[in-house]
């Protein structure tokens, strides 16, 4: 399967600075680079140096680090389809919606057979989002994307006033059915966060790309799970977990995959068991993400050894 | 035909002959060289030109100028290529009707017969027009009714509206499709079965055996081709195609250049592409140099006056994005597909290219967007003449037509929902007050607005007589008038599906009236629409059609 993120968020938010992000710092994402293809809207809006430009055309940019970008002139389906032809395949894709596209119907293509669904993200521009909310064009349209983001990047935090930011948090929590929420300047948040991370990467090796404000917290033992144990765990989780991966042995021959981003929990069972060890991290901000916390939910849940 | 038939004269005889020019509107003789209409008058007014070759055979026939479709797409061709089992009968490209299906027994019965048509046996049956809306009182159709037609054969049914599907069980498991999976768009019975209907693009990709057929009928020789019957059918001799194909590609332009060149190809063609698709950004300012580029190697029967942005959905499928006071009923899904402060960046470059920009707008909070973005373009570059047009424009405001008017901006009314549709919105979709004023053709005339009525074919047929009827009665299935006060003359129905339509194309110079110096394009019918009981005009015989004064007789049904 290839992991598969939607990149919401109205014209002027922050998305293409996001887009490039992901384009220069694939190396980022833990516990190795990965191969991203970003579908996105318009070439003109890239912004990366010519020597990581490996060959372009009309409809296709070949970087150097691995990544691939199409653009999305003939269509979603159109695009998926060349993506899915390259050799070799890329690894994870990432779409950049329209400004007024239905995130979530976009992302009901992350459940099908090829695709799987890592996230909805949503970036917002602190200082207009609120006003957009409302507006007799979009204002609709503003609203259901944030319902369906699992993670908002609250950007341009620097740009409001006092207070502004808790009042802003608040009203999101409210149309948001408690999103995780990230405040951000540039969208500079760790590509681990808004991509994906590997469940065998160790909390130690995680690179935040000199991100000293977020952390890490990893878990391994032997014992098969049953689900009613992860969804003991799942449930102890709340949003200070941003970003949290894991592969766990079953009790009958088979594994569970768990992904959560922002406030999407997804366990996808499966028949063969990949794994001999059970391993867990999650990602989150320095001071919220309580990693002794993790450890006390993960050993109420988990029993550490057959 | 010999260069000496072109260069000689005939003279057709009808009835009538109405020309839709206003300073010489009528006559019973028409005069032809060279595919080039030299008068119309009498015989004496128009015998003068030399030898001529009178032409008897349309004496009884009223002559008309050839319809023009101003709002059409290939798909009108592509979906004969699949049986079609829609509520209302629909006329096929060899003269025949496929019968309106009115119950879920009639579906099955239909399918099953289609199904006995296919030989192999691993081929899946794909149908199309099937519309929910008008089974209202019946539980949603699903996958068992579709494994009685068949339980191994996979079955993939398109719905009318184009975003949704119901397909079978063997369809569903040919494509691993499980009640596993999360996507949203696959329907569910109360215990969590997959139920078969699929919703929008990423469900109906999901069955990609099915779904693929749906796409790829549009790209065929045979769609175009049956693009043209069925118009030569219905009298119409310059047709778009809307958003149909993608003409830039080297391939599909020499598809077409190829068969609308051949002289059996009844029709003219215009091609109004998308320069993305509908929400899709693009490097706007190179592909308008492409149209540019494009239009040089237009020929008589295959034109690029322009192109076409699609901007919201539709009012029955409630992705019409409405203003105040919203839908009557029913959840708002009113969604633009486009970004409201980009969209001048998307038109700009066309418009500064002379391109004339058609805009898919169905809801008047879409249009309003439309026209105030033209509005903010003509103050940067202006342009008295752009002729861009409003599609579909169902419900236009009083306050949108005034203002239309004034920025030179025209409408293409979807005239054909007042029938298909127009019982649908009065009681469902919008109330009584924008059901009545819907299309509203009296009020464009009376502010101003140049205005075409358009099918839309696939989404309804083609059949410009049956467009005017719409807009001429305003009548639905259930017998109610909807808006009297929005009725139009014969007349000017007949304007709107020739010379305005002609109009809003830039082609007006060439075709749309018959007078002389232009195309002699004709629509040859049985009776005069301007003077029979307006309730027939829809049931008016068409002979066929003269294109360039060459004859095309319409396909005549076997008994």
């Amino acid at each position: 399967m290839i992991g598969f993120t939607v990149l919401g968020g109205y014209l002027g938010a922050g998305k293409t600075t996001l887009v490039n992000r992901i384009l220069r710092s694939n190396e980022g994402l833990n516990p190795r680079p990965k191969r991203i293809a970003l579908l996105i809207n318009d070439f003109g809006d890239i912004n990366i140096d010519a020597q990581l430009i490996e060959s372009r055309s009309d409809k296709q940019i070949n970087l150097a680090n691995g990544c691939v970008c199409c653009t999305l002139t003939d269509g979603f389906s159109d695009a998926l389809e060349t993506l899915m032809a390259l050799d070799p395949q890329p690894e994870h894709i990432v779409v950049e919606a329209s400004g007024v596209a239905d995130v979530n119907n976009l992302s009901q293509y992350g459940n099908g057979l090829t695709l799987e669904l890592a996230g909805i993200v949503v970036v917002v521009d602190a200082e207009s989002v609120q006003e957009k909310a409302v507006d007799k064009y979009v204002g609709r349209t503003i609203r259901r994307q944030l319902k369906a983001a699992d993670l908002i990047l609250l950007n341009k935090v620097d740009l409001l006033a006092d207070g502004e930011e808790q009042n802003l948090n608040s009203w999101l929590a409210d149309l948001t059915n408690a999103a995780a929420v990230i405040s951000c300047v540039n969208c500079d948040v760790p590509l681990s966060v808004i991509l994906d991370v590997d469940s065998r990467a160790a909390s130690a090796d995680i690179d935040m790309q000199g991100h000293e404000h977020y952390g890490c917290w990893s878990y391994s033992f032997d014992a098969p799970v049953s689900r009613a144990a992860l969804t003991r765990f799942t449930s102890g989780i709340g949003t200070e977990v941003l970003r949290c991966k894991g592969l766990f042995k079953n009790e009958i021959g088979g594994s569970f995959e768990l992904q959560i981003v922002g406030k999407r929990c997804d366990v996808k069972q499966t028949e063969s068991r990949s794994v001999d060890l059970c391993q867990v991290v999650a990602i989150g901000l320095e001071g919220i993400l309580d990693p002794a916390k993790l450890d006390a939910l993960a050993h109420k849940c988990f029993k550490r050894s057959v | 035909m010999n260069k000496e038939d072109l260069l000689s004269i005939t003279i057709y005889r009808a009835k009538k002959v109405i020309t839709m020019n206003p300073s010489n509107p009528e006559g019973t003789h028409v005069a032809v060289r060279d595919g080039v209409i030299l008068g119309v008058g009498s015989l004496e007014e128009v015998a003068g030109w030399g030898d001529y070759k009178l032409d008897n055979s349309f004496s009884e026939h009223v002559i008309v100028p050839g319809f023009v479709e101003a709002h059409a797409h290939v798909m009108a061709g592509g979906m004969m290529l699949l049986p079609y089992v829609g509520y209302f009968e629909r006329k096929l490209p060899d003269g025949s009707s496929a019968p309106g299906i009115k119950s879920y027994d009639a579906l099955i019965d239909a399918m099953k017969l289609a199904e006995s048509k296919l030989d192999d046996p691993d081929q899946p049956l794909v149908a199309v027009g099937f519309d929910p809306i008008y089974f209202p009182d019946q539980a949603r159709l699903t996958r068992h009714e579709l494994d009685k037609v068949s339980e191994t054969r996979p079955i993939y049914l398109q719905h009318a509206s184009g975003h949704l599907a119901t397909v079978n069980t063997a369809m569903l498991a040919e494509n691993n499709v499980t009640k596993g999976m999360n996507i949203e768009g696959l329907g569910r019975d109360s215990d969590g079965e997959l139920d078969g209907e699929l919703r929008e693009p990423a469900a109906m990709s999901s069955c990609k055996t099915g779904n693929r057929i749906v796409q790829m009928v549009n790209h065929t020789e045979q769609a175009i081709r049956d693009l043209g019957a069925l118009a030569r059918n219905a009298g119409i001799t310059t047709c778009t195609d809307l958003a149909g194909a993608s003409i830039l590609a080297p391939k599909a332009l020499s598809m077409w250049q190829q068969i609308t060149n051949d002289e059996h190809y009844p029709l003219r063609v215009a091609q109004y592409n998308i320069p993305a698709m509908p929400g899709a950004a693009a490097a706007f300012d190179e592909v308008a140099d492409q149209f540019v580029e494009l239009q040089k190697k237009q020929t008589e029967k295959l034109r690029f006056p322009g192109v076409k942005f699609v901007l919201d959905g539709s009012i029955q499928g409630f992705s019409a994005l409405i203003d105040e006071p919203g839908y009557f009923s029913g959840e708002d899904h009113g969604q633009l597909l486009t970004v409201p402060e980009q969209f001048a960046d998307w038109l700009r470059p066309f418009h500064r290219a002379g391109l004339n920009v058609h805009m898919h707008c169905n809801g008047n909070l879409t249009q309003q967007l439309a026209i105030d973005t033209v509005e903010k373009i003509l103050r940067e570059d202006p342009w008295l003449d752009h002729r861009h047009t409003i599609t579909h424009a169902q419900l236009t405001t009083q306050a949108q037509l005034r203002k239309m008017s004034k920025l030179g901006l025209c409408a293409n009314f979807f005239s054909n929902h007042i029938w298909y549709w127009g019982d649908q919105h009065y009681d469902i979709t919008v109330g009584p007050e924008r059901a009545n004023a819907i299309e509203p053709c009296a009020s464009a005339l009376r502010e101003g607005v140049s205005f075409s009525i358009h099918s839309d074919a696939g989404v309804t047929p083609l059949g410009s007589l049956h467009t005017m009827w719409c807009v001429v009665n305003r009548v639905t299935p259930s017998g109610r008038v909807l808006g009297e006060i929005e009725k139009i003359s014969p007349y000017e129905a007949l304007k709107a599906v020739t010379i305005s339509a002609a109009y809003q194309m830039h082609l007006d110079d060439e075709i749309g009236s018959l007078e002389a110096g232009k195309k002699a394009d004709f629509a040859i019918l049985e009776e005069d629409p301007l003077s029979v009981d307006s309730m027939h005009i829809r049931d008016i015989k068409v002979w066929g059609t003269v294109l360039a004064g060459t004859k095309h007789q319409a396909a005549i049904p076997e008994d």
